[in-house]
């Protein structure tokens, strides 16, 4: 019967949940003492060099000599240089995106600048029955197998490559430090390959690799802070042409899904803060409120540095799991750890030393809501 | 219906006897739900497919939760009760579509597994048959059939509570981008002239 092979798929969905570690740490003397000096160092541009000294354990060594070769150029250029190609050119891009422990997953993007001026991308998922983006200036639709298509105000699609990186790199020089490498051949090009690390070493890290002649993404890794591979992408063929797309000419936007309006969050006082944050990341939303699939409540804030979003979750013990659990779910780190008569969970794309020197500093406020 | 669906499946294996099949497709919704579905058990199984597909699975069962009052809207009382929570925004007004959109992926896993709680005892039935060569003895079969299963809805428990907290938290994530658009988009309008 087919409902026998629907179990085998199930069971095959659940092994995603590696069990790093469990165990009953809590009090905040385990806090990574490496952790709090770089805390201090925010904002300060030494950290740069400071960081440079710490991070070496990460990168491998640097020829100083091919730094200077290519000093003619900033890897802030470079990111410049794709910046504008990626919202300016039409483009096509073919791509595959690999996770540690997952299929790889083939893309086809596309780009394109209409005569009026319109921009136009399009995201689509090669695999199975797909998912498809559509993008026609600050709306992006979305088609997926069986859910009615909708349609978000956004002018970015969020695909499987940061849109930081696309759209904003300026932005991510506060938290990460940009080092030009050198050259190196990517997809049968020559390519110029640049190392983004964050500057106190708590967050993985990422190398990319830029077509020299058009600036073109060709590759994207991000690593753990060992080095190890977490993700990749990898660009197979890309064209740039000085006209868009004919495929575009066949998107009547007036057929599109009207976009949905978000409701927008309430901000309420929550009794605690999270005293310890990596080198650039900032509150970016606080609220209270229910989660989808328990329906249990939960007092949340999210942090993010731009490329790298961290949701920390506060829910009464009772409702919680009750107990210290920490697992790596693709390249996620979950992380909950109990506090007295709290649960704080911690979750997010960072290494598990950083998430729990995050879910170790929270400590409770004094506000009138208590 | 049962013998439609054996059609349906016998159809899709190429083994279909007649092609009245193909008209019961064309005529019958609930046929044709069908056979997306078994396509995409069937894509996933070969590994055809990867994210989209669990989606595809889980809208129906989202559905299903989504009239579930138990489990998406708690009785007001017990919340009441809790002091964490003053005014809380009920689930249903939060984002709509866009939340069920991005937490199906993970729903699924919870629902058929409790479905299914007896199946892991079904693997062993096959060790008898290699009793002759190897010493398995059907005392040490029943040791590891009943030992996991005492904290079975424990751990079922957890999972559920770890799946609702990954789910919220990749929602959060897309409708974070949505709501920085929005209020650029904002505050772009009241800068122009």
């Amino acid at each position: 019967m087919r409902c026998n092979q629907f179990v085998l798929l199930i069971t095959g969905a659940l092994s995603i949940f590696t069990p790093l570690c469990v165990h009953a740490q809590s009090s905040d003397s385990s806090l990574p003492t490496s952790l709090e000096p770089n805390n201090q160092a925010k904002g300060a541009t030494e950290s740069a060099t400071e960081s440079e000294s710490k991070t070496d354990t990460v990168k491998q060594t640097e020829p100083a000599l091919e730094r200077e070769t290519n000093a003619l150029q900033t890897p802030v250029q470079w990111l410049q240089r794709l910046q504008s190609l990626i919202s300016s050119a039409n483009y096509q891009v073919s791509f595959v995106q690999t996770t540690v422990g997952k299929e790889t997953v083939p893309y086809l993007w596309r780009h394109g600048v209409l005569d009026d001026g319109t921009e136009v991308e399009h995201l689509n998922l090669q695999n199975g029955p797909g998912r498809e983006l559509i993008r026609v200036d600050g709306i992006v639709s979305v088609f997926e197998p069986d859910t009615q298509p909708y349609s978000i105000r956004s002018r970015f699609i969020n695909g499987p490559i940061p849109n930081i990186l696309l759209h904003n790199p300026q932005k991510l020089l506060e938290s990460y430090e940009f080092v030009l490498v050198g050259r190196a051949r990517v997809a049968g090009r020559p390519a110029q390959q640049i190392r983004i690390v964050s500057r106190d070493n708590t967050r993985f890290g990422y190398q990319l690799w830029l077509d020299e002649e058009s600036g073109m993404l060709l590759k994207l890794n991000m690593l753990d802070l060992q080095g190890a591979l977490l993700e990749q992408i990898q660009i197979s063929t890309f064209s740039v042409t000085a006209s868009p797309s004919p495929y575009f000419a066949r998107i009547n936007p007036s057929s599109l899904p009207e976009p949905i309006m978000m409701a927008s969050s309430q901000s309420r006082a929550h009794g605690w803060e999270v005293n310890y944050l990596p080198v650039g990341m900032q509150e970016v939303k606080r609220d209270t409120r229910r989660l989808a699939l328990t329906g249990q409540v939960v007092e949340y804030k999210m942090y993010s540095d731009g490329l790298v979003d961290v949701s920390v979750y506060v829910q009464p013990i009772e409702d919680a799991l009750g107990g210290d659990i920490a697992l790596r779910n693709e390249v996620s780190t979950f992380l909950t750890l109990k506090a007295g008569k709290a649960q704080v969970t911690v979750l997010g794309e960072i290494p598990l030393q950083t998430a729990k020197a995050i879910a170790t500093s929270i400590s409770a406020v004094n506000n009138s809501n208590d | 219906m049962m013998q439609q669906q054996e059609k349906l499946s016998a159809f899709m294996d190429g083994e279909a006897e007649d092609d009245k099949i193909i008209d019961a497709i064309k005529h019958d919704a609930e046929l044709q739900a069908k056979w997306q579905r078994y396509h995409v058990i069937r894509g996933t199984m070969r590994k055809e497919a990867s994210v989209a597909p669990e989606m595809d699975i889980t809208a129906s069962i989202a559905a299903a939760l989504a009239d579930e009052p138990a489990i998406v809207a708690p009785k007001e009382s017990r919340w009441r009760s809790i002091p964490i929570i003053g005014n809380v925004v009920p689930f249903a007004t939060q984002s709509g579509q866009f939340a069920v959109a991005a937490s199906v992926a993970l729903a699924v896993i919870l629902g058929v597994q409790h479905l299914n709680q007896p199946a892991p005892s079904q693997p062993f039935m096959t060790a008898p048959t290699a009793g002759p060569q190897g010493g398995l003895a059907p005392v040490s079969l029943e040791q590891t059939r009943t030992l996991p299963r005492n904290d079975m809805n424990e751990v079922l428990e957890k999972k559920r509570k770890i799946n609702a907290l990954i789910a919220d938290h990749e929602q959060q994530i897309k409708l974070k981008q949505v709501q920085a658009e929005e209020e650029e988009k904002a505050s772009d309008d009241t800068n122009r002239p």
